[in-house]
C-alpha cells in the first residue's frame, strides 16, 4: 500500500536462494491467513448457499435464496451504517483537536498524556461498557440531572447511549493514527507556509490537515469497520432496542439457528467491508505524494 | 455407585450456602448475554466461584474403588450458577475425574457447540424444548440406565417425568425445573399483577418505559400470546400476526428487551419484567418489595435435563457423574445452591423448610396447572424466529 513497497519491486532479489529465504520468512504468516482467515471464509461462503435444516443448522444445497433474504435485514443494516458513520464523525471531531493539541503543545508531557488515552483500553471492553450501564442508568447521570431540576430523562437503552458507547470505546483508535501523522509533521513546511504569507488558518487548511489526512483516514477506518460488526454496545447500552447487524447475526446463529442465512449476511458484510477498504486504499494512494508514507495500515 | 452418609450435609451447611447467596447477590442463569464475545465468561465465573473445599461427601462409592476406568476429564455444558462447586469437587475427590464446567447463557448456545460436532462435551443440560430436535438429529444418546444404578424412578415426581418431549425419559433426566413469570417492584407498581394480560396492558400504558421483556422468542412471544388468550406455543399465522402487532406497538414503550433482567429491576430502571424463577427469587431476597408471580392465565413451565452427548469422549465418566449428581442427597445440595426446584421428591424432602415451602421456588401445584411446556416446534419454528427478528428490528 505504501510507496515503499512499490520501490522495493525495482530491487527484487536477484539470487534464487534469496527467494527461498523469503518464502520461509512468509510461511508462518501465509499459513496463518490460509488456515484462520481464508479457510473459515470459504466455509462461510459454502454454508451461505445451503438451507436451514428443519431443526436448525445447515443442510447442503445450492441456491441464492439466502442472499435474496438479506432484504429482510435492511433495518439492522441501516441502523449500523448510520450509527457507525455518526460514531466515526463524532470520534473524528473529538480526536482531531485532542491529537493536535497533544502533538503540537504536549511538550514533555506527550508520552504521559498519550498513555492516559491508551491505558483505559487495557481494561476489558465488556467491563468498561458495563460501567456505562450504571453511569447512564437512572441512579447515575439522570438522577443528577433530575436533582438539578430537569424532568425525568432516560439515557440508557437509547440510540444516544449506543453512540456514546461507540465514541467512548473507539476514540483511542481514532486519536492514535492522527496523533502519529501530526507528530511526524515536518515543521519546516509550517515555517515555509508562514514565510510565504499564510495565516494560521490557511496553514492548517493547506498544509497541516492535508498532511494529516492519511492518519484521519486510517482512524476513520479503524473505527468504522469494527463498529459495523459491533454486538456488545447495542446489546448493553441499547437494551436490545437498537438492533445492529451484529445482533441480527448473533440471533440468526443462535435464536433462529439459521446458519445459511447468517452466513449469507456475514458474507455480504465481508464483501461490503472489502469495498470500503478498497476505497480507502484508492484514496490514500491518491493522497500520498511521492516520498511520503501513505498509510498506517 | 456414589452414596453419601444421609445424615450429613443438611441444614447447617445449607443455611450457610443460602447466606452466601444472599450476601453475594449472585447472578442468575440466563443473565448471560448470548455472545461469542463473552468467551471469557467461563474463566470469570471460575475465578469468582467460591472454592470447592469443605465438602462433606465421603468417597464411599464403587466408582472410586475398582469400578470401570473413568479417565481423568469430564466436560459439562451447563448454565451459570447451576452447580455448587463443592458438589463438583466432591465428584472429583471421589472419582479423580476433573470436571470442566462450561457455562452457557442459553440452550441455543449449547446447541451451537454440540451441533458443530467434536465439541468434547460429555454432559449437556438443555431445556425441554430442544430435546426432540437433538434426539432426531442424533446429538444426544439414549441413556444407559445400567450405568446409573442410583436412579430410582419411584423417587421422581411424575409431573416432570415421562413428558412428551422425551417419553419414558429415554434421553433425559431432569436437573431442575422452573417457571417463567412476572417479577415486579411493588413499591412502584401499585397493582397486584396476576396475569400476562395485565402485565402487557400495564407495560404499554401506566408503566410505559418501565417494563422489560426477555430477549428470547419462546418466553416473550409465548407470554404475549397467553396475554391475548392464545397458547404459549401459538403457531397459527393469524394468531402469530396478532401477537406480532401487539409487540411491535409495545416495543417503543419498553425499557429494554434483554435477558439480563436483574440489573434494571434492582436499580429501579425497570419496575416489572418477564423473569425466570431464579431472577424473581434473587431480586426478592435483596429487595423487600421484589415480587415474583406465576401468571394466572398461563405461561411457561420448563425443565432443564441432563443428557449425554452422542459424541461424548468420556462416556463412562459422564454416567458416573449423573449417578453421583442425581442421588437425592447431592441433588438437594445442588438445589440449595441454585435455588431452582428439583423433580426428585426425595431430594425435595431433604431441603431446608424455607426452601421447600418457598412459594417462588415451589409454587403450589394449582399454580402450575395452566402452564405449558414450550414445544420443539416452537423452538425450531422459522416463522417465530423471523417474527422475533422483525419485532427487534422495528422502530
Amino acid at each position: 500500500m505504501s510507496v515503499g513497497s512499490r520501490r522495493s519491486s525495482s530491487r527484487r532479489p536477484r539470487v534464487g536462494g534469496r527467494q527461498g529465504v523469503l518464502g520461509l520468512l512468509l510461511l508462518p504468516a501465509a499459513s496463518w491467513y490460509l488456515l484462520f482467515l481464508l479457510a473459515p471464509l470459504l466455509v462461510l461462503a459454502i454454508v451461505s448457499f445451503g438451507q436451514r435444516a428443519p431443526n436448525g443448522g445447515y443442510e447442503p444445497g445450492f441456491s441464492l435464496d439466502q442472499y435474496v433474504n438479506i432484504g429482510t435485514r435492511l433495518t439492522p443494516i441501516v441502523n449500523t451504517v448510520l450509527l457507525g458513520l455518526a460514531g466515526t464523525i463524532v470520534c473524528l471531531l473529538v480526536a482531531y483537536p485532542l491529537a493536535y493539541a497533544l502533538a503540537s503543545r504536549g511538550g514533555s508531557w506527550k508520552t504521559v498524556l498519550m498513555a492516559l488515552i491508551v491505558v483505559p483500553m487495557w481494561t476489558s471492553f465488556l467491563i468498561r461498557t458495563y460501567a456505562w450501564m450504571f453511569i447512564l442508568g437512572s441512579n447515575g447521570i439522570p438522577s443528577i440531572l433530575e436533582g438539578l431540576g430537569f424532568g425525568p430523562i432516560q439515557l440508557l437503552n437509547t440510540p444516544f447511549a449506543v453512540l456514546l458507547g461507540i465514541v467512548y470505546n473507539y476514540l483511542p483508535l481514532m486519536a492514535l493514527p492522527i496523533y502519529i501523522s501530526l507528530e511526524r509533521l515536518d515543521h519546516s513546511m509550517l515555517e515555509a507556509s508562514r514565510d510565504l504569507g499564510a495565516g494560521s488558518v490557511a496553514t492548517f487548511r493547506q498544509v497541516t490537515f492535508p498532511l494529516s489526512a492519511p492518519g484521519v483516514i486510517s482512524g476513520c477506518l479503524l473505527v468504522f469497520i469494527p463498529v459495523m460488526g459491533e454486538y456488545l454496545i447495542p446489546t448493553l447500552l441499547g437494551g436490545g432496542k437498537t438492533y445492529f447487524l451484529g445482533n441480527a447475526l448473533a440471533d440468526l446463529f443462535l435464536q433462529s439457528r439459521n446458519w445459511p442465512f447468517g452466513s449469507a449476511l456475514a458474507t455480504a458484510f465481508v464483501i461490503a467491508m472489502l469495498v470500503v477498504v478498497g476505497f480507502y486504499t484508492w484514496v490514500t494512494r491518491r493522497l500520498s505524494s511521492p516520498g511520503r508514507e501513505g498509510s498506517l495500515l | 455407585m456414589a452414596r453419601i452418609e444421609p445424615e450429613r450435609g443438611t441444614t447447617a451447611e445449607d443455611q450457610r450456602a443460602l447466606e452466601r447467596l444472599l450476601r453475594e447477590g449472585r447472578i442468575s442463569r440466563r443473565q448471560f448475554l448470548g455472545a461469542a464475545a463473552l468467551g471469557t465468561t467461563a474463566a470469570i465465573l471460575a475465578a469468582c466461584a467460591p472454592s470447592g473445599g469443605g465438602s462433606t461427601v465421603g468417597p464411599t462409592g464403587s466408582a472410586g474403588s475398582g469400578g470401570p476406568k473413568l479417565g481423568d476429564t469430564l466436560n459439562l455444558a451447563t448454565w451459570p450458577g447451576y452447580h455448587d462447586p463443592a458438589d463438583i469437587q466432591a465428584f472429583t475427590d471421589l472419582t479423580k475425574v476433573a470436571v470442566n464446567v462450561q457455562v452457557y447463557g442459553s440452550t441455543e448456545e449449547m446447541e451451537a457447540k454440540i451441533r458443530a460436532g467434536n465439541s468434547g462435551i460429555d454432559v449437556v443440560v438443555p431445556s425441554n424444548y430442544a430435546v426432540e430436535g437433538w434426539v432426531s438429529d442424533k446429538l444426544i444418546e439414549p441413556l444407559d440406565y445400567a450405568k446409573i444404578p442410583g436412579f430410582v424412578r419411584a423417587d421422581w415426581n411424575s409431573r416432570f417425568m415421562d413428558q412428551s418431549f422425551d417419553p419414558g425419559n429415554k434421553y433425559t433426566i431432569p436437573k431442575n425445573w422452573g417457571t417463567t413469570g412476572i417479577a415486579y417492584r411493588s413499591s412502584k407498581i401499585s397493582e397486584d399483577i396476576t396475569s400476562w394480560k395485565q402485565f402487557f396492558e400495564l407495560a404499554g400504558t401506566t408503566y410505559a418505559g418501565k417494563a422489560v421483556i426477555v430477549d428470547h422468542q419462546i418466553s416473550s412471544i409465548g407470554s404475549a400470546a397467553v396475554a391475548l388468550g392464545y397458547s404459549l406455543n401459538v403457531s397459527a399465522p393469524d394468531e402469530l400476526a396478532a401477537v406480532e402487532k401487539m409487540l411491535i406497538a409495545l416495543k417503543p414503550k419498553l425499557y429494554a428487551i434483554t435477558s439480563d433482567v436483574q440489573p434494571p429491576l434492582r436499580n429501579l430502571d425497570s419496575w416489572m419484567s418477564i423473569a425466570w424463577t431464579g431472577d424473581g427469587l434473587q431480586v426478592g431476597r435483596d429487595n423487600p418489595d421484589g415480587k415474583y408471580v406465576v401468571a394466572a392465565d398461563g405461561g411457561e413451565l420448563w425443565i432443564d435435563s441432563y443428557t449425554v452427548a452422542a459424541d461424548s469422549p468420556h462416556r463412562d465418566a459422564a454416567y458416573a457423574f449423573l449417578d453421583f449428581i442425581l442421588s437425592p442427597e447431592i441433588a438437594a445440595k445442588e438445589t440449595v445452591f441454585c435455588l431452582y426446584p428439583h423433580a426428585n421428591d426425595k431430594a425435595t424432602a431433604l431441603l431446608p423448610e424455607d426452601i421447600r415451602n418457598n412459594q417462588i421456588i415451589y409454587p403450589t401445584p394449582d399454580r402450575l396447572t395452566k402452564l405449558e411446556y414450550a414445544s420443539s416446534a416452537t423452538y425450531n419454528s422459522a416463522a417465530r424466529a423471523e417474527m422475533w427478528a422483525r419485532i427487534k428490528a422495528s422502530a
